[in-house]
């Protein structure tokens, strides 16, 4: 009994402390070292996040170098799709269906608003959007835990925690993390994120959480209230943060929300300089 | 006689590289663009497999390094992947110290209590010290792809140790 137990400690001290001929740390030294990395990092000491910052910038370059031949390879299927002439077609018709969506859901957001303005003589203030950044999507690795995005602009551009991003007007998610040189984006499918939204011609109010899966759903909504299908959902602007009437997607009769940005698809996007009222995080 | 040694060094460096570049690079092991619940911890299965087979080919420092980088690219609280990854590597340590011979299905086994205490620190450090949210259903759905997809790549490794580096064991 006591043979098996020495055992047990000489193998277990040894799988933690014995280093190999060409090891230079023990694993237990470096569980200290990432043990208090980690408790650095989440009480978010000064120094430390400069630190990360800077460290944060570097990598996401790095990631960037090192995820080019994932890039080509798409890029080459769209060469030969390009052979065909069709690409150029595609993406056209793509602009003047863009085009014409806008100008719908605008429609659609001002003739409701309307109809709630006759309604109520208290209106809310509503920013308008002056300052805009155009910036890259530099990582847009697909974690099964969190949905974020790393984009190439940071507080150099004077981008800061909160800010509002879109694409083609459509909103995508909100800045989370900022550094000098670029920041993350949690996405709008992400489960950390929740948006007031407005929708229906009663105006009625909810929020749009995500649940990790490809489809936000909204909750929060009046008692029996019946998901019908195609309603399109705009942010209401009530957390401050938001623009009010930035749409983001079409209701389901599940009581999902279809984002009009694919999630996975993003190249491009739009950081609206907009100072958050309140902060967040 | 050198041209041949370099050669084997880059092929006994192969793992390490791979684990490297599935952290730095977007390169993910989450296709939930084909199936919604199916993604899968590549690196744990990496690591476990050659801290098994070849120890001295994926040093601790560099498994530590390569959880700092998947900490900042995936925007987790930094030094939680290294944690994870190094206790992964301490069950994997103390199963070679304790047998003999390991086969694919005692590496298995073992793989399932490595897999299982690498997740359980990674999400209750997670859950009580980060604000970051994550959802139990796929942490589920993740650690049973990894499981069971475990022997696959046991297979694909053992395979490339046979052709590259050399059949004897650790």
């Amino acid at each position: 009994m006591s043979v098996s137990r020495d055992d047990f400690s000489i193998a277990f001290r040894s799988a933690l402390l014995q280093r190999g001929a060409t090891q230079r740390f023990s694993i237990f030294s470096l569980i200290i070292v990432a043990l208090v990395i980690f408790f650095l990092d989440i009480y978010g000491f000064t120094v430390v996040k400069t630190a990360r910052s800077f460290i944060n910038d570097v990598v996401y370059r790095v990631t960037y170098l090192a995820s080019t031949p994932n890039r080509l390879f798409p890029g080459i299927n769209k060469g030969i799709a390009s052979h065909f002439n069709l690409k150029k077609e595609n993406e056209e018709l793509r602009k003047v269906i863009e085009r014409y969506k806008s100008l719908d859901l605008n429609l659609e957001y001002i003739s409701n608003e309307n109809k709630n303005l006759k309604k109520v003589l208290d209106t809310e203030d509503v920013k308008s959007v002056s300052n805009i950044v155009l910036a890259k999507v530099l990582v847009d690795r697909n974690s099964p835990f969190l949905k974020s995005i790393i984009i190439n602009k940071g507080s150099k551009e004077g981008i800061v925690k909160g800010m509002p991003v879109t694409q083609n007007k459509y909103l995508i998610g909100r800045i989370v993390e900022t550094n000098y040189l670029s920041s993350r984006v949690l996405l709008l499918n992400d489960l950390n994120s929740r948006i007031p939204v407005t929708f229906d011609e009663k105006s009625t109010q909810a929020i749009l959480t995500g649940g990790g899966t490809r489809k936000p759903t909204l909750s929060y909504l009046p008692e029996d209230y019946k998901f019908e299908e195609d309603i399109t959902v705009f942010a209401s602007g009530k957390d401050g943060i938001f623009s009010a009437g930035t749409p983001i997607g079409k209701t389901t009769k599940d009581g999902e929300v279809n984002l009009f940005v694919d999630p996975n698809q993003l190249s491009f996007v739009t950081v609206n300089l907009i100072k958050p009222s309140k902060e967040v995080f | 006689m050198a041209k041949g040694n370099i050669i084997n060094k880059l092929f006994a460096a192969g793992p390490l590289f791979l684990l490297y570049y599935l952290s730095i690079s977007e390169v993910d092991t989450n296709l939930e663009k084909l199936i919604e619940i199916f993604s899968i911890n590549l690196q744990i299965i990496l690591i476990y497999f050659w801290i098994i087979k070849r120890p001295n080919l994926m040093g601790p420092g560099h498994i530590f390094l390569a959880g700092l980088i998947n900490d900042v690219v995936m925007g987790f609280p930094l030094g939680i992947s290294s944690l994870s990854y190094l206790v992964v590597c301490f069950v994997g340590n103390y199963v070679r110290n304790k047998s003999v011979n390991t086969t694919i299905a005692s590496d298995w086994v073992t793989f399932l209590i490595a897999l299982l205490f690498a997740n359980l620190l990674f999400f209750t450090l997670l859950n009580n010290f980060s604000e970051v949210a994550i959802s139990y259903t796929k942490i589920g759905y993740n650690t049973f792809f990894t499981l069971f997809l475990f022997p696959v790549f046991w297979l694909l490794f053992n395979l490339y140790q046979i052709s590259f580096i050399g059949s004897q064991d650790a």
